[in-house]
């Protein structure tokens, strides 16, 4: 699966700077989890002005909803 | 407005595609993605947090630099800085401008959003930050094209296109969804460790295997690198700076600068024996350390200092195993510890005792080994904190057991010039361990380990030497195909011949003094070495077999001689009794560990053999198991079966446990104190045994199925004349002819009167009965105490037997037969002489004076008349009746018979052959001397000898007739009487005097009668 706007973007911030590669070693080695896409996406709202620390506690709290809605989703699999 | 909703429609948009990133859900109309949506909005819209302070921001790019510092992640570190620093000085896509706040505002999200930075292992920013030198990989990435064609390509992808998978999966972990990626980057990713993983050659792969394996100190690239500023960790260079400013001439050399970490394991590796090292340089069978190794903090001496004292231990350490190497053939790989003894083919037969001697250590090194392996584990897990000396510290007990070890070997080993003979290394080793074992063993618990290593060493080594004994004691043959025993068989003498018992082994022992030289010296009797052996000087032939040597040696032969015996009576039952024996060697450990182990528990464990053997294929059958799963073998029953099949070879079990012995026996606390007495309880306790139980089936084998004492008996009737009747009327024969002056020498003759006095009453001895007749010079012959000199009797003994009554043990039995019949033929003659003959003669010649007794004087003039003649004749020939009777008696009675009666008595105490024929001996040389045969009393035997002529001489004229007598002929026949008499009577009572022939006494008495009357 893959998203739509994916690919637009990717090409939009390779051939735009270098900067990403550089957020993104810096985003691996503090372990955020946060691929290519999500922190492009990341970036851009930073820039539009939205609060990072809501935008994280945003982030977070999709993660954790996600991870159940799969594990429900799994155990209704199984069952 | 227009611009609002621009601005929020790309708000929205993204937040939508964020949603859609990191939930997963692109239904839009999706009621989740409507929940998430207005979560987010709400979130963003509707917040508490204060506004990103840059400052604040700072101070955490700046903590977390230290805390990566501190953790001495130093690359990261250094990334961090690095990265942040140009991130911050970058402009943002739709930022113009460095160092605004949006940059912060990104960056405070990425700390907010941080999971543990220092933890995490997998973030490989090197890789990526390699990856961001584009122009750099690109090239490599073109050029990679043809390599890629040239080498084969199969081999590789294996694990790395796992690790690239691994790599997928976890990105997709964190997000969800898969990104995809562009074709370039997916390329150029696959290419980078493609180059690396296996192209090690090129100095792309260095960096590669430097990253993810570890950094290649040993290419002497000088790496300096600092890990801290602190004075402790820079003291090499702290102290190299001080050299520089004292002395103007000093210039450092290049050096390399490694970890300790690195140090240590090399020293970890040196000591297991790796050839190829870095640090350590192995020249020659020697270990230098290498001269431009430095460590940041300890000074170059220092270290130094401390590796060459670790080098000596590695150069021990390659000496004894290219000595294992050497003795195993050099096998590349480590061979089935059961194997080992056995397996290896030489054009020369397996020297076992090294054998062994290779297997003990080889078992040591396994254990050694695995506790190097062990703090290796622990280095690399860095869960302690390992330091070089507290790696020392760890190891200082092995490291003195090396030390003992190489001790041991090169005196053991070593120093013994090449072209020894195997029995003298054999017995050097042996020697070598068990005196250093004495040696350790007395300083007491000092050195209890060492005690015990030497002791598990000696042990292991003994083995083949206890399987030598044990076959040879147990069986008869002396298996020894490397000639590594003291004792070899001489193979030109068969076990049936009468030589049997002296000559077949040589016993090889070497005298101390001579060692390095030649140090044989071959004693050509083996049995008769127990006389010459144990008085000889000091010897170093295997000093531990030395207090029960001569049981093994009787032990052996009485085997080897047994099994001939009755090769077909009771072969199959010793099978059949040989299946459940237990070797020599194994109840030798069984003993040892018993003893070990009663320090400890005193309550001996009881265990019926029923319980034994099922233990035993328990454990044989666990031990299979393990094998088989070497083999990746799950088969129970293969198993089982596996076990039965070995567990009749009982020293399987042995070969397979021992590990196990061996291991108990090093951790007992309670070593072999008083080595000595260790032995003596448990080793030759088992020897004796079996030497009484083959010695005493010898015994019985030879005196109940050979007949010995009836072989005995035969020489005592036939030689020393006790079947009396029997022999009288052989010997009788002979004399009358001698008295008739008739012929007597003629071989058939005699041979006929032996038979027919011998066959009547014993027929079987009448065969083996054979006289002849030996030509002496005719100058002896004219005394007719010499006429039945060369007489040779002889008695054929069979096989077995004539190792007791050989033919040496016959000429003495013949000297005593000689002796007896002389004395027999003196008191025939005197007794079968007449009265009337000699006065019927005197009446023919002058029958006037016939009758007449005229009184008895001692002063006899010239002109005597003839009675008085006769008369002094009848005095003498009384007086020499007397004396050949007492003699006689003595010889009859107090000397045979009960010297017999005494032989007798011991023969059926006799525990071996060789005490037996000891005896034997010692019995013939008794009566021997009491015959006054030997040479010390020989002035004692020529007066006999005189008195004997005298006596014949007598008994001849006295048949002649009266005519023949001149006076003083008598009187010169009763002087040398007389005076031999005189004679007799002085010396045995000044023997009897001094009390040192008390079976003496009676015939001193009885001549002193004799004189008092003359």
């Amino acid at each position: 699966p893959c998203s739509s706007g994916g690919p637009a973007v990717l090409s939009e911030y390779t051939a735009g700077s270098a900067n990403y590669n550089l957020l993104l070693e810096i985003s691996r080695l503090l372990n955020t989890g946060l691929d290519m896409e999500t922190l492009s996406i990341c970036v851009r709202l930073c820039e539009q002005g939205i609060n990072p620390e809501a935008l994280s506690s945003v982030i977070k709290e999709l993660r954790r909803a996600t991870d159940a809605l799969k594990a429900r989703n799994q155990s209704e699999i199984f069952s | 407005m227009a611009h609002w909703t621009r601005f929020e429609k790309e708000q929205e948009a993204d937040t939508k595609r964020l949603i859609s990133c990191l939930g997963g859900l692109h239904d839009e109309q999706d009621n989740n993605f409507q929940l998430a949506l207005q979560f987010a909005w709400s979130n963003f819209r509707f917040h508490r947090f204060l506004d990103v302070n840059s400052h604040n921001i700072d101070r955490t790019l700046e903590g977390i630099y230290e805390k990566l510092v501190i953790h001495s992640d130093l690359n990261k570190a250094e990334s961090w800085k690095r990265l942040t620093g140009e991130f911050l000085n970058l402009p943002l896509p739709n930022t113009e401008e460095s160092k605004t706040g949006s940059h912060y505002a990104i960056l405070s999200l990425l700390l907010t959003l941080s999971d543990s930075p220092s933890n995490n292992d997998y973030v490989e920013k090197e890789r990526k930050k390699q990856a961001e030198d584009e122009p750099f990989d690109w090239g490599k990435y073109l050029r990679e094209g043809e390599d890629f064609g040239l080498s084969p390509d199969s081999d590789t992808p294996d694990w790395l296109s796992e690790d690239e998978d691994e790599q997928e999966s976890l990105s997709r972990e964190d997000s969800g969804i898969q990104v995809d990626r562009t074709p370039l980057e997916d390329n150029e990713k696959k290419a980078a460790p493609a180059i690396g993983s296996w192209k090690v050659g090129e100095p792309d792969a260095r960096t590669w295997l430097e990253q993810h394996v570890v950094q290649l100190y040993w290419t002497s690239r000088a790496h300096r690198f600092t890990h801290s500023s602190h004075l402790h960790s820079n003291l090499s260079a702290i102290w190299d700076q001080h050299l520089y400013s004292t002395d103007p001439l000093y210039t450092p050399d290049d050096k390399t600068v490694v970890t300790e970490t690195q140090v240590i394991r090399e020293t970890l590796w040196l000591l297991s024996g790796a050839k190829k090292l870095f640090i350590f340089q192995l020249n020659d069978g020697k270990v230098n350390v290498r001269n431009d190794i430095v460590v940041t903090h300890v000074t170059h001496n220092c270290l130094r200092s401390v590796l060459e004292q670790l080098a000596a231990y590695g150069q021990v350490v390659f000496r004894l195993q290219k000595f294992i190497d050497e003795v195993t053939g050099h096998v590349s790989e480590t061979t089935l510890p059961g194997t080992l003894p056995t397996a290896k083919k030489n054009t020369e037969a397996h020297f076992r005792t090294y054998q062994a001697f290779v297997w003990a250590l080889y078992k040591y090194f396994t254990s050694f080994k695995e506790e190097l392996t062990e703090i290796e584990k622990c280095i690399i897990n860095k869960d302690q904190t390992m330091t070089l000396s507290m790696v020392i510290d760890k190891l200082t007990p092995r490291l003195a057991q090396l030390k003992v070890l190489h001790k041991v070997f090169s005196t053991g080993v070593a120093e013994v010039p090449p072209d020894t003979r195997n029995v003298v290394r054999a017995s050097h080793l042996l020697n070598t361990l068990y005196k250093a074992i004495l040696e350790y063993d007395n300083v007491g618990e000092a050195s209890e380990e060492t005690v015990s290593l030497l002791f598990f060493l000696w042990v292991e080594t003994v083995r083949p030497y206890l399987e030598i004994v044990d076959e040879w004691i147990v069986h008869g043959n002396l298996f020894d195909p490397a000639k590594e025993f003291i004792i070899q068989r001489n193979k030109d003498v068969p076990v049936n011949h009468r030589d049997f018992w002296y000559a077949t082994y040589t016993l090889y022992s070497i005298s101390e003094k001579t060692e390095n030289e030649d140090k044989m010296s071959d004693n050509a009797s083996a049995s008769s070495g127990s006389d010459q052996a144990p008085a000889s000087r000091q010897h170093t032939m295997v000093s531990f077999l030395k207090p029960v040597l001569k049981q093994i040696i009787m032990a052996g032969k009485s085997m080897q001689l047994l099994k001939n015996l009755k090769c077909k009576v009771s072969l199959h039952q010793a099978a059949s009794r040989d299946a459940d024996r237990k070797s020599l060697y194994t109840l030798f450990l069984e003993s040892v560990q018993s003893r070990l182990r009663r320090g400890k528990e005193s309550s001996p464990d009881m265990i019926t053999e029923q319980q034994v053997n099922k233990q035993s294929l328990i454990k044989m059958q666990s031990i299979m198991v393990r094998y088989l799963e070497l083999d990746d073998v799950h088969d129970p029953l293969l198993a089982i079966n596996f076990a039965r099949l070995y567990l009749e070879q009982s020293d399987f079990l042995e070969t397979f446990a021992c590990g196990d012995v061996s291991v108990d026996r090093s951790s007992e606390s309670v070593t072999c104190r008083s080595f000595e007495l260790t032995l003596r309880s448990c080793l030759y306790p088992h020897i004796d045994e079996q030497y009484l139980l083959c010695c005493g089936n010898l015994m019985q084998t030879l005196k109940e199925d050979y007949r010995l004492m009836e072989y005995l008996q035969a020489m005592r009737n036939f030689f020393l004349l006790e079947a009396g009747d029997t022999m009288y009327d052989f010997y009788t024969s002979i004399f009358d002819k001698i008295r008739e002056k008739e012929p007597w020498q003629n071989i058939s003759f005699l041979n006929v009167h032996l038979q027919e006095a011998v066959g009547q009453r014993y027929p079987e001895d009448g065969t083996r009965l054979s006289i002849s007749f030996e030509n002496v010079d005719l100058a002896k012959k004219k005394l007719p105490v010499h006429t039945l000199d060369g007489l040779l009797l002889s008695y054929k003994v069979p096989w077995p037997v004539d190792i007791v009554i050989s033919s040496e043990c016959q000429k003495i039995y013949n000297q005593i037969f000689l002796l007896l019949l002389l004395i027999k033929w003196a008191k025939y003659s005197l007794d079968v002489l007449q009265f009337n003959e000699l006065v019927k003669a005197a009446e023919t010649e002058s029958p006037a004076e016939g009758a007449e007794h005229p009184p008895p004087s001692s002063i006899i003039p010239p002109d005597e008349p003839k009675g008085q003649e006769i008369h002094r004749m009848f005095l003498l020939r009384v007086k020499l009746m007397h004396f050949v009777n007492s003699l006689h008696n003595y010889m009859m009675t107090r000397i045979l018979h009960s010297t017999g009666l005494e032989f007798q008595h011991q023969v059926e105490e006799a525990k071996d052959l060789d005490q037996l024929i000891k005896i034997h001996y010692r019995y013939l040389s008794t009566i021997h001397d009491r015959c006054l045969l030997r040479e010390k009393v020989s002035s004692v035997k020529e007066a006999i000898m005189k008195v004997m002529n005298v006596v014949l001489m007598f008994a001849e004229r006295w048949q002649a007739g009266l005519g023949a007598w001149k006076m003083d002929s008598i009187m010169k026949m009763e002087s040398d009487f007389t005076n031999c008499h005189k004679f007799l009577v002085k010396v045995l009572n000044k023997a009897v005097c001094r009390g040192s022939f008390p079976h003496l006494e009676s015939l001193a008495l009885s001549l002193m009668a004799g004189m008092e009357q003359s």
